[in-house]
């Protein structure tokens, strides 16, 4: 009787044994997921990182562009080179003027729906949000908003129904944005996307009317009135 | 006594050497029968530990609360309820019991021992 038992004890913890094993088997090791994409997709999401390859390209040049200048002066004057470095990253955070090539869009109320006596609204945030961000996505260097410079820490938000750009608001009726490019080509291949695109509709959509402007060669944008909160660097003295 | 350990180590080897895996959609289910199995594992010891150990219910038991649990999960799959807790719960619960069960029961038995061989040596004295 208890060699039976004991029997019977033993297949059963063989039985869990296995059943432990198997469990650990699978949650050890997940079927491999299949790849089900096809050609196709696996093209378009190569075209992407290539994309992102030329652009890290392009800042690498850049760069390098810098080093070498660097390098070559540095036997003549690396002041001016320090100066023209300093000027760039201070355009770039908004502290200077800066001109270029680039294009204008108007955003004015329809017209037709202001005779049918429809309310004029401000810009809804969102929208600019889009249209910011799509302008950056096709490489807009810099943008001004109804006077407003956009910096990298500007907030486009709605404060008590009205929007606000680097907390001041701005107009409802007709907003000039100003779009700084690289390069004439960058701006015109901006103007034909801007364009082709549905941001007219979705403005359109808001009762707005929204204008894009031939692409010029010269657009001014005028340095950021904000001032820039800076918690952590301290300016050292000159000469320091 | 160490048949059943052998039992265990050998299914457990068997397993994963062979490299069996189950499909994941049946992993909840093999999941719960795993526990259901420890827990009658663990309550046959307890029995046998109070000597109230019933070959049949063991038996019995085993594959009755196997099929019960994954039962009960395919139920909870089909209607939207997530009965297999209800399983887990039971199980977990009564794992624990179980367990503190033979601890007190091995305590109370090495306590006996000790008393048994200090009288020994007291009477040898």
């Amino acid at each position: 009787m208890t060699k039976r038992k004991y029997l019977h004890i033993t297949l059963i913890s063989f039985v869990i044994g296995l059943m432990l094993a198997v469990q650990y088997n699978t949650v050890k090791n997940p079927a491999d997921v299949r790849d089900t994409r096809d050609i196709w997709e696996i093209r378009q999401e190569l075209s992407e990182e290539k994309k992102r390859h030329s652009e890290l390209l392009t800042s690498i040049r850049g760069l390098n562009d810098v080093v070498n200048k660097y390098e070559d002066a540095e036997f003549n004057n690396p002041e001016i080179l320090l100066r023209d470095t300093v000027d760039d990253l201070q355009r770039q955070a908004g502290l200077l003027p800066v001109e270029g090539p680039g294009l204008t869009l108007t955003i004015k109320p329809s017209q037709e729906l202001m005779l049918y006596g429809y309310q004029v609204e401000a810009v809804p945030p969102e929208l600019l949000f889009r249209l910011v961000n799509d302008i950056f996505r096709h490489s807009g260097q810099y943008i001004e908003i109804d006077g407003q410079r956009l910096l990298h820490t500007t907030a486009i938000r709605d404060i008590n129904g009205r929007t606000t750009i680097n907390s001041v608001p701005i107009s409802n009726s007709n907003v000039e944005v100003k779009i700084i490019m690289p390069s004439i080509e960058l701006a015109k291949k901006l103007y034909n996307h801007l364009l082709a695109s549905s941001f007219m509709d979705e403005f359109y959509l808001d009762n707005l009317e929204l204008n894009i402007n031939e692409v010029e060669n010269r657009i001014n944008i005028a340095e950021s009135n904000t001032t820039l909160t800076n918690t952590y660097l301290v300016e050292k003295n000159k000469g320091d | 006594m160490w048949l059943p350990l052998l039992g265990l180590i050998l299914g457990i080897g068997l397993g994963i050497l062979t490299d069996i895996q189950i499909p994941a959609i049946y992993e909840n289910y093999l999941s719960i029968a795993v526990l259901a199995a420890l827990d009658t594992m663990f309550g046959g010891i307890r029995a046998q530990l109070q000597q109230v150990y019933d070959d049949k219910v063991f038996i019995s038991g085993f594959f009755f609360n196997i099929v019960l649990a994954a039962g009960l999960a395919f139920l909870g799959v089909h209607i939207g309820v997530d009965l297999y807790l209800a399983a887990i719960f039971a199980f977990g619960v009564r794992l624990f019991q179980n367990i503190a069960v033979i601890r007190r029961i091995l305590l109370t038995k090495l306590e006996e021992r000790r008393i048994k061989t200090s009288e020994k040596s007291a009477e040898s004295r």
